[in-house]
This record gives C-alpha cells, structure tokens and sequence, in this order.
C-alpha cells in the first residue's frame, strides 16, 4: 500500500525530462574536465622530463592522446554511455583497466559509506528530534556539548583509539574478536544462494566493517545532530504542532510523525548532498582499515598521475552529482505533495 | 494532511511502533552476534606440503646475535613434523602494494618481494650466510668463467618447469630452457616496458646495439641475434661480455632478470603484469592479488626437489635455524601478504599475532626496546617474541655540486670550505634525535658489511664532526674567518617525514661556525630535477647499494656518470677515475679491496659530500614463524620459512 502511495507520487515526466535537460549540461561537465585535465600534458607530467621524443610518441599513440581532441571527446563519452573502461588500461598499474579498480573498489567503499550515511542520519535525526523536543533542558544542552566535544576530536583520533580499543583490546585482553583491527573481505565471494551465505556476508560485513562505520558514525553525528536539531526547532514553534497537541496526540507521535514529515525537506536536502560522496569513499578510514575502496585508489591514482583513472572518476563523480540532484527534486515531491513540479 | 487524525488511532500506532522498535532491538542484537571473525568460504586450499622444518629463533635474550658468525656446514638434527592442516605464512607488505610481478617492470623491494616467490634467477644469495655470497638457482653449477673473465658459460639444471598454466599446450608446465633466458633479457632491453635496462647496460658483446636497433624498430624482435649470447643446446649457454665485468653475476641474481616463458606474456600481454609464470617455488591466480589489499600465493606442485640449506652461521645454529635442514622447499604451502601503508595497524595485527612479522617503527621502538641497551624488553621475550637488526647497505648524505662557483671545484679554497662545513656538521646528533640512535653513523661511502668500510666506521683521516675548532680554522683558510663573507648555502631536500626538523638541525649545526644556510623543502621530482640539472649546489640524498658490493657506490663518484647519471655531485678526479675503471673488471680479492680504500679516501680528503649515514630495520617475529633470517637485498627467503601453528594465539 505504501509502495504503490510513493509510486504513484513519483513525477515520472519530471524525472524523465529533467534527466534529459541534464545530458548537455553533463557533455558539458565532461569537456571541462577533459579540457582541464589536459591543460598539463598528462603524458609529460606521466613520464617525466627524461622521456626520449620517442617514447613520449610511442606513448602517445598507446594511450590515444595523439588523437584530435573532439575524437578523444566523443570516444570517452561513448566509455560514459556503454559504461564500458574495460580497454582504458591505468597507467600506473599495467594490466589492470579503469573498468576493474573502479568495479572493484566501488563495493568495499559503499560497503562502509551506505551503512554510515543510513545509521549517522537515523541516529543525527532522532538526536535532533529528542533535543529539539525538549530544548533548553539539562538533556538538551548535554546533547548538544557531547555534540560540540565530539566535532572537536580530530577523525584520525577516533581511528586510532577504535582500532585499539575496538579491536585489539577485546582480542589481546580479553580473548574477543569482535572486530578486525584492519582488513577487508568480500561479502559475497559467489552469489548467495543459501542461507548460509547470507550469514558469511553478515558475519564478515560484522567483523571487517562495522567498527570503521561506527567510527565513521560517531565523528559524523555531531555536525548532523546540530544542523538536524536546529530543523526541528524551527518546527516546533509551528502552529500544526500545537493543533496536534490539543488534539492528544502522544509526544512520539508528534516527534516521530508530524514534525518529521514536515521537516523532511531540509532532511533530504541534507543527505542528498552528501550521496555523490558515497562513491568516492573515506581515505582516512579505508587507508588505517586496509580497505581497497574507491577513495585510496583515487588518491593513489592522483600521486601516480594516472590519467585515465583520474578522468573516469571525475566523470563518475559528476554523474554522481547530477543524478543525486535529480533524486532530490523527485524525493521532495514524495515526501511533500504540497510540492508540485512541471 | 498531519495532524488531522482521531486520538483512537494513536493507540493503535503507538503499539505498532512498540512492535517495530521490539522488530529493531531484535535485528540490532542478531548484528551483534554476527561479530567475531568470519569463516572463510570454501576456496581453493592449494597443493599440500611435506610439513617439514623445525627449529626456533630464539635464544634467552630475545635477540639474535651475529657477532662472531663463522660458516658452519654441518646437516645438524632434520625434524620432519606431521600435519595435516594447510602451513600459511601471513607477511606484511609496508606499502599500497608492487604495481606489477613482471620482472622486467620491477624497481621496489615490494616488486621484489612479490616476483621473487614465483620467478627465480639464475644466481641467489646462500640464506643464511653473511656476508652475503653467491650460489647457483637455475644453474646446475656456478658459471665457468674464461681466463681472460670475458666469456661466461652456463649450464642450466635438468627438469625445471614453469608453473602449469593455460598458456601451454595441455595447461602443463614446459620445461624451462636457455632460449627463455635469453628472451627474458632481452625483455629488458625493451624500452615499452621494461625500467631496467640499465642493469645490462654496456655490459654484453652486442646488447647495446641490439638495444638501439630494436627501440628505433617499429616492432620489436625478441628473436633477433645478440652475438654475446649464445645457445649450446637446452641446458647450456654463453654470454660474452664486453670488458671483464665483476659486476655481472650480482646482476643475474636480481630479480629483474627472473626467467619468464614467453608464451606466457605473448598469450597475455598486458595482463602478464598481473597472471605471473615463473618457475618458483609458489604460484599467484590473477584472483589472488587484490588491488591495495593483498596477494595470495600458493605452493608450486611442480617444483623440482629444492632443500633447506645446510651452510650456516654459527649463531644459526643457537636459534635452531640449521635444525630444517634437508627440508623440501618450499615449506609452507601459502604465503598471504597483506599491504599495510599505516603503521598503528600492522603493530596491532602483529601483536595479536595475526601477522607473523613486523619491521619496527621509529616511533615504537622505544615500546619494544629498551633504549640505551637497544635489547628487547622483558615482555617481549616471555611471549617468545625475537628481534632481527637488519643493517641495510644504506649511504645517506649530503651532496655539493662540484660544478658550483662557491662550494665545488678542486682548488684548495672550496675544499677547505667542504671539510669546514662537514667538521660542523653532527651526524651523531641527527641519529640520536631522529633515529633513536639505531643507525650507523660511517666515514666514506661505503656501507657497513662491504669491502673498503672502515674499521669502527672512523676512516684513518675523517672529516666527519663535529669538531667545531678545526671546521673555524678550515674555514678561516678558506677566507671565511667565523663564516664572515660567505653566502648562504643553497639546501635542498625532499619533504616529508621530519625533512624539516632535521633541516632546523643541519641550520643549528653549521651556525655554530657561522654557517647560513638557505632550506628548500621541495618534492622529490623537483628534487631530483634541480640535482639532475646541476642547480642544487647542496643536497639530501640516499643510495641504497643495488648489490653487496662497494663497487656500487664507488660509481657514484666515477667521473662520466656524472648528473643526470648516479654522480650526482659531478664530481672529476682523474686518478679516482683510473683506479674505478681498474676495480670494475676486478673479481673480489684483498688487491681490489685496497684500491676501494684508496678511492674512499680519495674521496674523503676531497669531501664532495657530507656523511654518512646507513639505516638499521628492526624485525620482530612471532613466536609461530620459524626459520627466519630476512636480508632486504633479496627477498626470496620465503620459501625457507616454517610455521608452528600451536603458537598462534596471544
């Protein structure tokens, strides 16, 4: 029932048209990027001011940058559209293609960042709520001082106190081992076809993952706590709520319902922003957690001057964007019918 | 519209909402006990092994000593331990991981380390002897070299195979033989590819022009003659080389020159920078390198009869490391090397012993050591903890360009200048406060353990400081009374780490003579780009010997390799000249390693740099590793390592 309710309120001719008008603006992206990041020859810069002519040449046409500019342009946005970087070979890690470290280091990075993003907002949002609820109390003001002290602590600091007490502690002291202090491990090695291997992906996901979420959680919560408790304050002080009151509806009911149904614009607004980071990974967490994510690779890729890598992820990063832009506008015309779109 | 509804109906809500929390509580707990370590899906387990070995590496100190090692080549007692279980060594890797295991495309320890269990060289180092010497790998028996020391001939060992691969006929392994020798050097010969010409550079009759003749080729043809390299048959070949070259059998033991198949890197390409086919004693899937994670090994089924060494060091024989013996390599049947670019978290995994080694970071030392002894701790030891020191062939220092107005040149002046500023200079204090006072602190550029290093690391006539009253006095007769009238000295180095720390010191130390330097913290490229083009008139740099031999770094000196060649200070001295290009066709004997001496103190009285310095690395190992005695000029030690499982947990 609640499906079909959110199905039917989805603009579908909006959508639709909005995603087209975005194509050029996309084109258009990606002959910035591909302009930019030709500005300093990518094969010099690669090579090196001791490269003879001839191996600068030999290179050149290997790589396909003696090509016209406007050719190079429409091959890459014919990778973009096929999806296909299989024969884009990555300069610094010969026999590996753009295509394989991005289809390969996009789950370990999702795999942490998804449950972060779900869990810091779940949590940053009824924080927020509980807080604006009762704001001005000695329970609001201790949320809102953990909140100030947890900003305050830098993230490498989080890391390295969860690694040795979340993980080594437990296991030296105490003989537990919860949690890996480093590593990483493939939820799903096959695909699942038993319980049990739903139950391997949990356990591994359990032991590899969950305490750089936590972390992750932990050092986010504070900054969306603040912004998600300043949302409900300014609801709170809304007539509905006090119509809602009279009518005896239960605190949670108020809290959980209505002032969360009305607060949902800034909410999406919030998380939509922060979804095209998803895919780029956290470097801190995946470099201390020995995770082969998206965000070391593209540093890495970056230090090697890894052309073709960094290009392809700029042009995820950008579709990234546009779509998460386009989800936005269709996820306020669900939450909210007030809100029409043409 | 919110808001609107009957009061009836919050009740009703409300005990749904008590459901839907219980529903949470639930999921949340069966999260909770989802922790804990994983069992592994079932994989491929790899070919078994004979379980063989024994031995431990401790003794009561925790330490393993080498003072006073004699080469000892008695079999000892031979263990042969029962077992049915699969022997893993877990290795850490300090890095984001080798970028390639083809030889040819090798440069760093890690591609060493990595190409070095699956390829084999002709030549490898004996593993527990040191200092380090030579025995033959491939080859059936040491090259036979001709009087003149021209002609090399090889004789290759009957019934190696390549590891079984598709890419044979039948996905069976051929047998490897002196075509595949030649075509593998040949492979670095190939610019498109290969980083490491340079090691055969100048060095075979023919080579370089077949080099030349090939890169200008449109295609290149491995199948062209070199006339300094001649087959025999299968199992015996020649190499001519061009001088007497005593270089040459370092060079066919490193792992650059490993033999590769070609059908191999024909039926892969590109991708055999990923799909290695060697001969060595463990085999890697493509699957089992995971990009900045790890890499998988499995034992090589095919691999020939290949034994534990007997010869060892007398100190071997205390920590029970002659105790294998006779053991068929490789022991273990999987090596999993995990990279780790952090510190903290290769120390925790070492501790909860789910790595079975780990270098010390400078910042843990004192955790593991006690400072002023440098012994292990106590605690270490009861948990049977050992600790390797490692001195590497390091040469740290701190050039002058030779070609600068001010500080090079051969008049007396500018020398008199370089010895003043290197009497000012404390290499001692750098290694105290930064170092914690592991490394060695030498005279000349030659490192601790090689032919031509000083006695207790003092050459007989030193320039090193401090010695503050001879630096005013050299620089007085340099014209420069308390530095009065010198300009600032130029310094560049690389930034990062404690660079600029260590910068402040070098300022502090000469400005006790009245020395002012100029610091430029660059990147490494700009580094090397103002060295390579003669603009940086002082610089910090390191050399790390490609080999065990002070031929290495006397070359560093040798005139026509000057920059962008290894003589970075562009230094000319026309009897040191001489006496290199005599000690370059030399074998090892007392008359070269006087001439290495002569030309390190040729060197030293002309002060074209100041120093030195070579690091010492610091191993622990696990008590469930065994057999270990790691040098970092080869890496396929490996194969000797054992494991004893009933020591695995904390």
């Amino acid at each position: 029932m609640f499906l079909t309710q959110t199905f039917a309120r989805i603009p579908w001719a909006y959508t639709v048209r909005r995603l087209v008008y975005n194509i050029p603006v996309y084109m258009g992206v990606i002959l910035l990027v591909m302009g930019c990041l030709r500005m300093h020859d990518p094969i010099y810069s690669y090579l090196g001011k001791n490269a003879t002519e001839q191996q600068y040449e030999k290179f050149a046409e290997k790589s396909g940058l003696d090509q016209p500019f406007v050719y190079q342009y429409f091959s890459f946005l014919g990778k973009i559209v096929t999806f296909n970087f299989v024969d884009d070979p990555s300069w610094d890690k010969p026999g590996e293609s753009v295509g394989e470290l991005i289809s390969k280091s996009i789950g370990p990075s999702l795999a942490i960042t998804i449950p972060a993003l779900c869990l810091t907002s779940l949590i940053s949002i009824v924080v927020g709520l509980l807080s604006a609820f009762n704001r001005g109390n000695l329970f609001d003001k201790s949320l809102v001082v953990t909140a100030v002290l947890g900003m305050s602590v830098s993230f490498l600091v989080y890391i390295i106190f969860g690694q040795y007490f979340g993980a080594f502690v437990p296991k030296q002291h105490f003989g537990y081992d919860i949690f890996s202090v480093s590593g990483y491990e493939p939820m799903f090695p096959h695909f699942p076809t038993s319980f049990a291997d739903i139950q391997y992906a949990i356990n591994t996901w359990c032991y590899y993952c969950m305490l750089p979420v936590m972390i992750s959680v932990i050092v986010a919560m504070g900054y969306d706590s603040r912004f998600y408790r300043a949302v409900m304050v300014e609801e709170t002080g809304k007539d509905y709520i006090t119509t809602a009151k009279a009518k005896g509806a239960s605190q949670a009911k108020i809290m959980f319902v209505h002032m969360l149904m009305n607060a949902m614009i800034p909410i999406i607004t919030r998380i939509m922003t922060t979804v095209p980071f998803l895919i780029t990974g956290s470097l801190l967490l995946e470099v201390f957690f020995g995770i082969p994510g998206m965000g070391r690779q593209l540093i890495l890729a970056i230090g090697a001057k890894d052309f073709p890598v960094i290009q392809a992820y700029t042009a995820v990063l950008a579709a990234a964007f546009i779509v998460s832009n386009v989800l936005t506008d269709v996820l306020y015309a669900i939450v909210d019918p007030r809100v029409t779109l043409r | 519209m919110p808001g609107c509804e009957s009061p009836m109906q919050y009740k009703d809500e409300d005990r749904m909402n008590c459901r839907q929390l219980l529903s949470i509580f639930i999921v949340s707990l069966l999260l909770v006990t989802a922790c804990g370590k994983p069992t592994p899906p079932p994989t491929d387990p790899g070919p078994k092994g004979n379980g063989s070995g024994g031995g431990s590496n401790a003794n009561s100190s925790g330490d393993v000593d080498t003072s006073n090692d004699k080469v000892e080549t008695d079999g000892g007692e031979k263990l042969v331990l029962p077992g049915d279980g699969l022997k893993v060594l877990r290795l850490p890797m300090v890095t984001d991981g080798p970028k390639s295991v083809d030889p040819v495309r090798g440069s760093t320890q890690y591609e060493n380390k990595a190409c070095a269990q699956i390829y084999e060289t002709l030549l490898q180092y004996k593993y527990m002897v040191r200092p380090l010497k030579l025995e033959p790998l491939l080859l059936e028996e040491m090259p036979k070299i001709s009087d003149d020391q021209k002609t090399y001939s090889f004789k290759l060992k009957k019934g190696v195979l390549f590891h079984d691969d598709p890419c044979f006929a039948d996905g069976k392994g051929r047998e490897m033989v002196a075509e595949d020798v030649f075509y593998s050097w040949k492979r670095m010969a190939d610019d498109s590819i290969s980083k490491n010409w340079w090691l055969l550079e100048d060095t075979i009759v023919g080579f370089d022009e077949y080099y030349k003749e090939q890169n200008d080729a449109e295609t290149f043809d491995y199948t062209a003659p070199v006339s300094g390299m001649r087959v025999i048959n299968d199992h015996e070949f020649e190499v001519e080389l061009n001088a007497p070259i005593s270089r040459f059998l370092y060079i066919i033991a490193m792992f650059q020159t490993s033999v590769v198949p070609r059908e191999a890197v024909e039926k892969y390409g590109e991708k055999f920078t990923r799909h290695p086919v060697g001969t060595g004693p463990y085999t890697m899937k493509e699957e089992g390198w995971i990009t900045s994670k790890s890499m998988v090994m499995n034992r090589n089924p095919n691999y020939r009869d290949e034994f534990y060494p007997v010869e060892h060091m007398t100190s071997d024989k205390l920590a029970g490391m002659e105790k294998p013996a006779g053991a068929k390599l490789p022991i273990c049947d999987r090596i999993e090397f995990t990279y780790y670019v952090e510190d903290q978290p290769m120390w925790l995994k070492f501790r909860n012993r789910e790595i079975d080694y780990t270098t010390v970071p400078a910042e843990l030392l004192p955790e593991a050591f006690i400072k002023r002894s440098k012994k292990l701790r106590k605690g270490y030891i009861a948990e049977g903890i050992v600790a390797h020191k490692i001195p590497l062939l390091d040469f740290i220092f701190i050039g002058f360009n030779m070609e600068d107005e001010l500080v090079g040149g051969d008049s007396d002046k500018a020398k008199y200048l370089r010895q003043a500023i290197s009497l000012a200079m404390n290499w001692d204090e750098r290694n105290n406060d930064f170092y914690n006072g592991i490394n060695v602190v030498y005279d000349g550029p030659i490192p601790p353990q090689l032919d031509g290093h000083p006695t207790n690391h003092k050459a007989p006539k030193s320039y090193r400081g401090p010695d503050l009253t001879r630096s005013r006095e050299l620089l007085a007769k340099a014209g420069f009374p308390e530095g009065k009238g010198l300009p600032k000295l130029d310094y560049y180095v690389s930034k990062g780490g404690n660079s600029a720390e260590q910068a402040e010191m070098l300022e502090r130390q000469l400005g006790a003579v009245g020395i002012t330097i100029n610091k430029n913290l660059v990147d490494f490229s700009t580094l090397i780009d103002a060295v390579n083009n003669k603009k940086a008139q002082v610089f910090s740099f390191a050399w790390g010997s490609d080999y065990p031999d002070g031929e290495n770094n006397l070359a560093l000196f040798y005139g026509p390799n000057e920059s962008p060649g290894s003589n970075h200070f562009n230094y000319k001295n026309a009897e040191y000249d001489k006496l290199y290009e005599q000690i370059r066709t030399m074998q090892p004997s007392p008359e070269r390693t006087e001439i290495y001496i002569k030309m390190r103190d040729i060197v030293i009285e002309d002060t074209p740099y100041l120093g030195s310095m070579a690091r010492t690395r610091y191993y622990l190992v696990n008590p469930r590793l065994k057999n270990f005695k790691p040098h970092e000029v080869f890496s396929n030690w490996v194969k000797y390592l054992d494991v004893d499982e009933s020591k695995s947990k904390p």
